[in-house]
């Protein structure tokens, strides 16, 4: 007979913590109370306020903090990581760093 | 008026859709599907607060929290393609040492 079997065992045992963890998020937030949903008036413009928030000028419809540091943080490090993705993805010719984490067992 | 509670459980569910697929799968790629849950289940907080106080800030946090998702996506795929020249495989047990 071949049919599919459900395979018991330990092996189970991270999938279940993962379900277990989130049974026991759920019951802290159902059990929390949150207060009354202040939201945003009507007619107000959220994304052109997004774009001021971003840049630091007055004249958004909604309150926020100012982000112009972290948008030019952020810019280096996006910089930063394509550059490394593509030093990572470069072929092996001349490539140091894929050959820094080459196997010892095959060389090209 | 949806109550905050909702969206805080629907982040909940998508972080832990995320921490079971880390836990329980081999692919790198459904590794980095995983962890792109997590972050976006994070997102959803912050947005869902944002709306609770009238306050901006979780929104435009939230828009840094994608750029460092994508970030981490182009060095994760750039890891990728290393293990795979090396491997041939993207089954992230096969790699246990850090020098070989």
């Amino acid at each position: 007979m071949s049919r599919p079997r459900l395979k018991l065992g330990p092996h189970l045992a991270k999938g279940v913590g993962a379900i277990a963890l989130f049974v026991v998020l759920a019951y802290l937030v159902l059990r929390t109370t949150f207060p009354e949903v202040v939201g945003f008036p009507d007619g107000v413009n959220i994304t052109a306020s997004i774009g001021y928030a971003l840049f630091n000028l007055p004249g958004g419809d909604v309150a926020s903090e100012g982000f112009l540091a972290p948008f030019e943080i952020i810019d280096i490090v996006l910089v930063a990581a394509l550059v490394g993705a593509v030093m990572l993805a470069r072929r092996r010719v001349g490539g140091q760093v894929a050959a820094a984490l080459r196997t010892g067992g095959e060389e090209e | 008026m949806i109550p905050t509670s909702y969206y805080v459980l629907l982040s909940v569910a998508v972080f832990c859709i995320g921490v079971f697929g880390i836990l329980t799968r081999r692919n790198a790629l459904i590794f980095l599907m995983s962890v792109e849950l997590m972050l976006n289940a994070a997102n959803i907080n912050l947005v869902a607060f944002s709306r609770l106080f009238g306050n901006l800030t979780g929104q435009v946090f939230s828009l840094f929290v994608m750029a460092l998702a994508a970030a981490e996506v182009a060095i994760g795929i750039g890891i990728i393609l290393v293990l795979y020249r090396n491997f041939n495989d993207v089954d992230v047990t096969k790699p246990v040492t850090m020098r070989w």
